[in-house]
């Protein structure tokens, strides 16, 4: 037979058949179909041991399970975070902001994990030893050479931490007078409870409260413990408190409450005193009050200025409303009036904290359950090692430092000196803290950074602030260090916590108070220094839980919260007379500057700002996650980066302006654009801005989504403490002729 | 016309199908041949592992190979398990084998990187608890007599999926049952024969 054409089909077809009876194609067709389930973008979840390991989270104060897979390969890895019902703060409550702290945790665009330094503009990666050393150059030539004063401080105010203690005694031991705390509600409590009382550790006893008043306070918006405060919520709906909310908005806790008073903005300070004028002229006055050495003079100028026809007018609440408020306060056995911290993200005003803890004395709820009280001590706060004045330590430190350091919260008031010359300044370095985002004043903040020759940062995440200096030193997260967790804003009862490192991610990463105590190591002479007996952060806290009689082992095994109850009937009045303070010739002064405040207000803008707090939209401290831009509705963004921001129609309507106009609100200091959202739930003349939106860093997924509330927010200087204050700021709005429907 | 019609009717004819049959036969054999140089590529362990040697050592399988407390079943053991008789001061270090995963593994703390010859796709949910505590199958019965080896064999996975030869089974045709094979028509075929369910969300979830 010849090999030809037909003979060669033959046999092709004879390979064919025999080539798929064979197992080839069969098994090629099964991988292949197999092999399409294999995308690289589909995530595959590692195995391996999962356990859950309860901590804290210290910025939220949320208790959480953290569940940690041990992969025999890729070694420990966060897989998530819930809610711990056995924590004593909260009721297993989650935010957010917790449950995304995994994805936080692994953005690269977020985490900082490897010290950066940057040299002739090019920012470097080095190792954490060599970063420190840089630091330690510069600090220890600047103090070798006297020049010890020409160094600040920022860090954030929370004078029970651990952090905060370290950072006192460095700041003390080196000499410099700058140590500048941003600003906060808690500082302001403590200076007017101080000056009222004599009673610095003051806390609302919301617990057991029966009938409350907020002003202002943005109890469901990210106070002190979201989750406890949303418990301690659930608790007055079950044994039927009242809740009264005064703000101009009609925000989530105002939806809340049972009797809603939204009065202009800026007045909630005049309604509180209108409601003491009432409790003062009807005569149920406290003795606390009564015994006042200037009670007639008060009396009288309540009587003349807050007339309950003439708050009414000018807060625009009817005068019924006031009278029922006040006399349900006052009737009730365990009444309290609350104040800060404000809506704008500020700390709150003088005046509005002197009304309330004014209102609290009338009624004379000092030291009663549900009232005002004073917290109870943990045995260290007594100690030297924990008291932030600064008599302790071998620093060399002036007198006339000493005092600056103690009244240095207005962080505002020192940038715009250093940037005017006043002040001469070589280094900042800044503890966990991002004031080129927080501001209030962000552009100055950001002058400042850029004018001062050596910039530190000490942060968890590359921020603006971090973006901005010449060495980033990385922050490591509570979850792979030690730290503390300390009381909440005004609680009652005093409260401590620790958690611990459950993961190590990197050697690179170190907690505040460790790189702190770096700083210490390298710039001081330890044997000759007293102050500092520990060698980190560990040890200062396990000194910490001892000074309480506490075993640290022990504690640590039963996962250590400790918490001190509210002191009831030990309000002992220690002003230098023995007598509550009504603080009149502040008033006085406070008065006449409220009456410049609207004038200006009035006069030069049509509207005023402020901000809406969420705990969506993270917090100035918090920056949220991507996850969290899900949780945003489209009256808060739209079209993916768009701000809204809310007006009441008859604020605009003159103007001709439609709901989803864009527009440009500018005030004195800067600029923004948003798109406008008619609600007829804010005030006329208020134009309500989201806060905690606009990062100008953090990479694809959080980067200019929004516009920063602090980019516009304007900061005046407190004419009697000396603090900054920013709850309103006049704007201009002026149309930018877009409209888009964004609902 | 009539003689080129016969001679195509010729060309056709059935005696003449020997060459379909040749190409037939050469090309099945080649395809047998063939299949697993195509499909599958070895990839070395880190180093020998003597589970026989270990086994002389230990009280069971499940000193290494144990259920966690939360329920789940550890598997390979990871180095901390390794540390509990390999440690620092007495590293047990003697033979050639022993020093590579002293010095390269222990040493640095570094896991040693496995490759697991049963490991199914990241789609399965199995649970070795349902198996081995509720169904009370013995380890043999699906990964063979592993424990009494003296050598681990060569570990050879697929191409094209990067999935363990052992789930399809070291026999080309599918033919036989576990530990010869782990395919999903084995894990079908057993919870049917044993009345469980099988539906996809059982093992796919």
């Amino acid at each position: 037979m010849n090999w030809d054409r037909r003979a060669f089909i033959k046999f092709a077809l004879g390979a064919v058949a025999g080539l798929h009876v064979s197992p080839l194609v069969p098994k090629l067709m099964d991988d292949v179909s197999i092999w399409t389930q294999n995308w690289s973008w589909v995530p595959v979840s590692e195995k391996g041991e999962v356990r859950s390991k309860t901590s804290i989270n210290p910025r939220t104060l949320t208790g959480v399970k953290v569940k940690v897979l041990n992969s025999r390969v890729s070694g420990k890895r966060i897989i998530g975070l819930s809610g711990d019902s056995s924590f004593s703060l909260g009721n297993g409550g989650l935010l957010a902001s917790d449950a995304s702290v995994p994805q936080k945790f692994y953005y690269e665009n977020m985490k900082v994990t490897t010290p950066v330094i940057r040299k002739k503009g090019v920012r470097g990666q080095v190792s954490a030893d060599e970063a420190l050393e840089v630091v330690i150059d510069r600090l220890r030539d600047l103090k070798q050479s006297g020049k010890s004063s020409r160094v600040a401080f920022f860090a954030d105010y929370n004078c029970q931490s651990i952090v905060n203690e370290l950072l006192v005694r460095f700041v003390s031991m080196y000499g410099t007078g700058h140590l500048i705390f941003m600003p906060s509600a808690e500082r302001m409590l403590e200076l007017v409870g101080e000056s009222m009382f004599g009673r610095k550790s003051l806390g609302f006893d919301l617990e057991n409260s029966q009938y409350i008043i907020s002003f202002g306070t943005p109890f469901l918006e990210g106070y002190g413990s979201p989750v406890n405060m949303r418990k301690i919520f659930v608790d007055w709906k079950n044994v039927g408190a009242t809740f009264v909310q005064i703000e101009p908005r009609a925000s989530i806790t105002a939806s809340q409450a049972d009797i809603w008073l939204p009065c202009k903005p800026g007045k909630e300070g005049v309604l509180a005193y209108a409601m003491a004028n009432l409790i003062v002229q009807e005569g149920k006055a406290s003795s606390f009050v009564k015994k006042a050495k200037d009670f007639d003079s008060f009396r009288k100028f309540l009587s003349e200025n807050y007339d309950l026809d003439k708050v009414s007018y000018e807060a625009d609440v009817p005068v019924d409303e006031i009278k029922k408020v006040a006399r349900g306060f006052m009737e009730s056995s365990k009444a309290v009036a609350v104040c800060g911290p404000g809506n704008s993200s500020d700390p709150g005003t003088l005046f509005n904290f002197m009304a309330v803890l004014t209102l609290n004395a009338v009624k004379g709820n000092l030291g009663e359950p549900g009232g005002l009280v004073v917290r109870e001590k943990f045995s260290w706060e007594n100690s030297d090692r924990a008291n932030l004045d600064l008599s302790f330590g071998n620093g060399t430190i002036s007198a006339k430092e000493k005092k600056e350091i103690r009244n240095n919260f207005n962080m505002y008031a020192f940038a715009k000196e250093v940037l005017e010359d006043r002040i001469k300044i070589d280094t900042i370095v800044l503890v966990d803290c991002n004031p080129v985002y927080s501001g209030p004043r962000t552009k100055m903040m950001e002058k400042l950074l850029k004018k001062v020759p050596f910039v530190v940062s000490v942060s968890e995440c590359m921020d603006e602030t971090s973006k901005l200096a010449d060495v980033v030193l990385p922050k490591a997260s509570f979850l792979e260090c030690w730290g503390d967790a300390v009381t909440p804003y005004a609680s009652a009862r005093s409260f401590y916590s620790v958690h611990k490192p459950l993961i190590r991610e990197s050697l690179q990463v170190k907690s505040t108070g460790d790189w702190i105590i770096g700083l210490f190591d390298g710039i001081c002479d330890l044997e000759k220094d007293s102050s500092l007996s520990f060698r980190s952060v560990e040890e200062a806290l396990s000194l910490r839980i001892s000074n309480m009689g506490d075993d640290f082992e022990k504690s640590l095994k039963r996962e250590i919260w400790l918490q001190k109850n509210a002191s009831y009937d030990e309000f002992d009045i220690k002003t230098g007379t023995g007598k509550v303070n009504l603080l009149l010739d502040v008033l006085y002064k406070k008065y006449s500057r409220m009456s410049d405040v609207e004038n200006l207000i009035d006069r030069d803008s049509r509207v005023v700002m402020m901000g809406i707090p969420s705990l969506r939209t993270g917090s100035v401290n918090v920056p949220m996650s991507p996850y969290q831009l899900k949780i945003l509705d489209e009256t808060t963004l739209a079209f993916k980066d768009r701000l809204i921001v809310e007006v009441n129609p008859s604020t605009v309507y003159e103007l001709g302006f439609e709901n989803g106009e864009m527009v440009r609100i500018i005030s004195a200091v800067g600029e923004i654009r948003a798109s406008l959202h008619f609600s007829n739930g804010v005030r006329p003349g208020v134009i309500f801005v989201p806060i905690g939106l606009g990062h100008t860093a953090f990479g694809l997924y959080l980067k200019n989504k929004g516009v920063n509330f602090f980019d516009v927010v304007d900061v005046y200087t407190d004419c009697v403490t000396g603090l900054p204050e920013w709850e309103l700021t006049p704007v201009n709005i002026v149309k930018m002729g877009e409209v888009n429907d964004h609902v | 016309m009539v003689a080129q019609k016969n001679e195509k009717q010729r060309g056709w004819s059935l005696t003449s199908w020997w060459l379909f049959l040749l190409g037939f036969v050469v090309f099945l054999l080649l395809g047998f041949w063939i299949t697993p140089i195509v499909l599958y590529a070895e990839n070395p362990q880190p180093f020998q592992f003597s589970h026989k040697l270990h086994l002389e050592d230990i009280e069971s399988c499940d000193f290494c190979h144990f259920f966690r407390e939360d329920g789940s079943y550890s598997g390979i053991p990871g180095l901390d398990k390794c540390k509990d008789c390999h440690n620092e001061e007495d590293p047990i270090g003697e033979t050639v084998e022993e020093k590579v995963f002293v010095e390269k593994y222990l040493a640095n703390d570094k896991p040693v990187p496995w490759r697991v010859y049963s490991e199914q796709p990241p789609c399965v949910f199995f649970s070795h608890a349902a198996h081995v505590k509720n169904a009370g199958f013995e380890c043999s019965e699906c990964h063979g007599d592993h424990g009494k080896t003296d050598n681990l064999r060569v570990y050879q996975y697929n191409r094209l999926t990067g999935y363990s030869r052992d789930i399809w089974g070291w026999n080309l045709i599918p033919l036989g049952n576990p530990p010869d094979r782990m395919k999903m028509d084995d894990c079908v075929k057993c919870h049917r024969d044993s009345g469980v369910r099988d539906a996809c969300f059982v093992c796919h979830k």
